[in-house]
């Protein structure tokens, strides 16, 4: 429980702080602009405990084209593949052996389409062409699943590195929101409703 | 203070299963009356300190629902000549922990208003359904609401779209959310009214709790500062400050057992370290909830009780009900950041009974939410709903979108009782502790899904009249496949043939055992039935109270 006194501790540091909290706000893109790389760098020569390299490469490519990285940050920046490494070694080993002989089933589409023996290594168009043609099987469901879970579940779990999940969408982990929320409540108290 | 402790070989006045939110209220007021009472609890007792925003634990590692990964398998089917099968999650789903499904619900507490206790004479008989009057009043309840509003501690305001009620609200409404202004308009162009929800959620202090500081993390997730309401704030502290009151978590309760003369003497459990005990008692509550307190009855059969504990009627664990929800989702041109603070700000009741005239009957309210919970991962899950596509650029630029501009409006409806939808005991799959897993068969009468669809209409007319760019929407048309809301399977009546408990909450078999939770509810109300849960049990209480001053316990 350490984790939740310590980002309440730094709620509280925060609060009372806005000029602060707006220096912080200008720095972002160019923390994260570093940070990004700095650990796309480094995951690169990380270690997977679960997948093998090649698993990895593939599950990573999958990823990539569930949430592209198309002018903006994806799944590939958010480590969802480093997420999956995790919970496929932990809760949800169940579905390692599913995943692992669906990968065997893309592979070989990939091999009889394009005889490629990889995924990873197609045009990022002929990968969109294979998806499409395995998206309502289960292997496609559990990639699907695996890959927005790493992309918007807590960084803890390994994924959603630098909450770059959490700014695709527009959420924010706070521990305090004051009204108003957004632009309708803040209209219906400037008009006095 | 020293807390209560008591051997499991001396009888106690009262054993309580649960402490959820009739549970910790039946435990809270009999161990002020003097009584003393033991609470076995299967979850830990959490703390609001130990609650995370950890979206993956909770959802998809039966953090606080337990299923098949925790070991507690249900299953489902549809009729009762089809096998049930192992559903992933929980078909039933409750909160495992010290305040129940108190501690992870939204707060949204209606009251019944006195049509839902005598609809059945109202309106006639429904064929096929086990559709009857309550055997109590509104206005024999209506006490009991006030008291749930100051100590239980809600937030709200009273007006005229209000049943009628004794005393105001303690605390004021929460702030409205962009979504909920977005609904008031809405009902406003269509004519309709769309007040305040009532929260069992503070807005401002209240008896030594703060108010709530909309962090958004709500509905499946326990308060970490608890302005929440739930039993384990409001009731377990004052009941364990009594020192008559001894709190067992950890502790799974596998039978009841009874006395030669047929009434319950001894409740059974796994304490947590896995080993049986047995506590003996004067008295026991069964406030495991409607799904919960039935399997156990059903599982404490004995040669005496062939059929199951207090079940001579043979109604324990039918009549299963969970009320009914659409969802139409609407995209808006400015942001409405649903998910920020508690679910819903806005409720609409001009359709809390549907005319006759439509040919079916129901009725239920229309609330204004967030998509998915205002949760990211599951909203994204759920999400590219605007773009029909659910992977690539265009899903990715849809769920961009979608999380802060959109919001859903949700109708929560009428479910009619009936004997085929019900909980057995499932004659294949069992739990960790090898009890026959929960079996849930469950398919809504037609009108169930009539009123659905009428409440998706109207939910759509009120998305077009709040101006969404884009909407889309849904409801189980096929019929639901679980709930939350888990009521109706002890269900209260005068008649011992067609009822399990009486008017108080007492088993009409069983003079010493009382069941108190969803089960005992006899209709389903409109959608939000834990105020009613928790008034009943202040009844029940005061009822053993009373009794026993008169020395007729």
């Amino acid at each position: 429980m350490s984790d939740t006194k310590l980002s309440r501790r730094a709620f509280l540091a925060h609060t009372g702080a806005a000029a602060r909290t707006s220096i912080i706000v200008l720095s972002v893109p160019m923390i994260l602009g570093a940070s990004t790389q700095a650990r796309a760098a480094q995951a690169m020569q990380a270690e997977f405990t679960t997948l093998s390299a090649t698993e990895a490469a593939e599950f990573a490519a999958i990823a990539a084209r569930i949430i592209p990285s198309d002018g903006t940050p994806g799944a590939t920046e958010a480590g969802a593949v480093y997420f999956m490494d995790t919970v496929l070694g932990g809760s949800h080993s169940d579905y390692l052996p599913a995943m692992q002989e669906g990968l065997m089933g893309l592979q070989a589409l990939a091999q009889s389409r394009y005889s490629s023996a990889t995924f990873y290594s197609l045009t990022p168009e002929q990968q969109d062409l294979l998806l499409t043609e395995i998206e309502d099987g289960e292997f496609f469901r559990n990639m699907r699943f695996m890959t927005i879970a790493g992309t918007f579940t807590l960084p803890e779990y390994g994924g959603n590195r630098d909450h770059i999940g959490w700014k695709m969408i527009g959420f924010e982990d706070r521990h305090m929101w004051m009204s108003p929320y957004g632009f309708y409540d803040a209209d219906y108290a400037a008009k006095g409703e | 203070m020293a807390w209560a402790s008591f051997p499991t070989r001396e009888e106690v006045d009262f054993v309580v299963i649960g402490s959820g939110s009739a549970g910790g209220i039946m435990a809270k007021e009999l161990s002020s009356a003097g009584f003393s009472v033991v609470v076995l609890e299967q979850g830990p007792h959490l703390q609001p300190g130990d609650f995370k925003h950890d979206e993956w634990d909770y959802t998809e590692n039966e953090g606080l629902v337990w299923g098949s990964r925790k070991g507690h398998p249900q299953t489902f089917r549809r009729y009762e000549h089809e096998k049930a099968e192992v559903v992933d999650g929980a078909p039933l789903g409750y909160a495992h922990n010290v305040g129940g499904s108190s501690a992870h619900f939204s707060g949204n507490f209606w009251r019944l208003r006195p049509i839902d206790f005598m609809e059945a004479s109202v309106l006639g008989p429904i064929s096929g359904t086990n559709f009857v009057d309550w055997p109590i009043s509104y206005e024999e309840l209506e006490p009991y609401y006030t008291k749930v509003d100051w100590e239980i501690g809600l937030s709200g305001v009273a007006g005229p779209w209000d049943p009628p009620r004794s005393r105001d609200y303690p605390c004021p409404p929460l702030p409205v959310k962009a979504s909920g202004v977005l609904l008031e308009r809405a009902a406003k162009k269509l004519g309709l009214t769309a007040y305040p929800e009532p929260h069992a959620i503070l807005s401002q202090p209240h008896n030594g709790r703060p108010g709530c500081i909309h962090c958004g993390f709500c509905n499946g997730f326990g308060c970490e500062v608890a302005a929440k309401s739930s039993t384990a704030v409001t009731m377990i502290p004052l009941a364990e400050a009594t020192g008559n009151c001894e709190l067992r978590t950890g502790c799974t309760v596998s039978k009841i057992n009874t006395d030669e003369r047929g009434r319950a003497n001894e409740v059974v459990y796994w304490d947590e370290n896995g080993t049986e005990q047995a506590q003996r008692a004067k008295n026991v509550v069964l406030s495991a909830n409607g799904a919960e307190s039935a399997r156990l009855l059903l599982l404490s059969e004995s040669a005496r009780h062939p059929n199951g504990l207090s079940n001579g009627s043979g109604m324990v664990g039918k009549n299963l009900m969970f009320n009914g929800s659409s969802r139409v989702a609407g995209l808006f041109a400015e942001p409405v950041n649903a998910y920020k603070s508690v679910a819903t700000t806005r409720v609409i009741h001009d359709f809390y009974s549907i005319d006759p005239k439509h040919g079916f009957y129901g009725g239920g309210g229309i609330d204004e939410r967030s998509l998915s919970r205002g949760l990211p991962m599951g909203a994204a899950m759920g999400g590219g709903l605007f773009s029909g596509k659910s992977w690539g650029s265009d899903y990715k630029n849809s769920i961009a979108r979608e999380f802060s501009h959109a919001c859903s409006f949700n109708g929560h409806t009428t479910s009619l009782p009936l004997s085929t939808n019900n909980v057995t005991l499932d004659p294949d799959v069992k739990d960790k502790w090898g009890r026959p897993a929960l079996r849930t068969t469950f398919m809504n009468h037609k009108d169930d899904i009539s009123t659905m669809k009428f409440f998706f209409d109207r939910s759509m007319e009120l998305m077009e009249a709040a101006g969404a760019v884009q909407i889309e929407g849904r409801f189980s048309e096929q019929g639901q496949r679980g709930g939350v809301h888990l009521l109706g399977t002890c269900r209260m009546g005068n008649d011992p043939a067609t009822s399990v408990v009486d008017r108080y909450n007492r088993s009409h078999e069983v003079p010493n055992l009382y069941m108190v939770d969803g089960g005992s509810m006899v209709t389903s109300g409109r959608g939000q039935p834990t105020m009613t849960i928790m008034a009943l049990a202040f009844r029940a209480a005061d009822h053993i109270i009373q009794s026993a001053r008169r020395g007729e316990l």
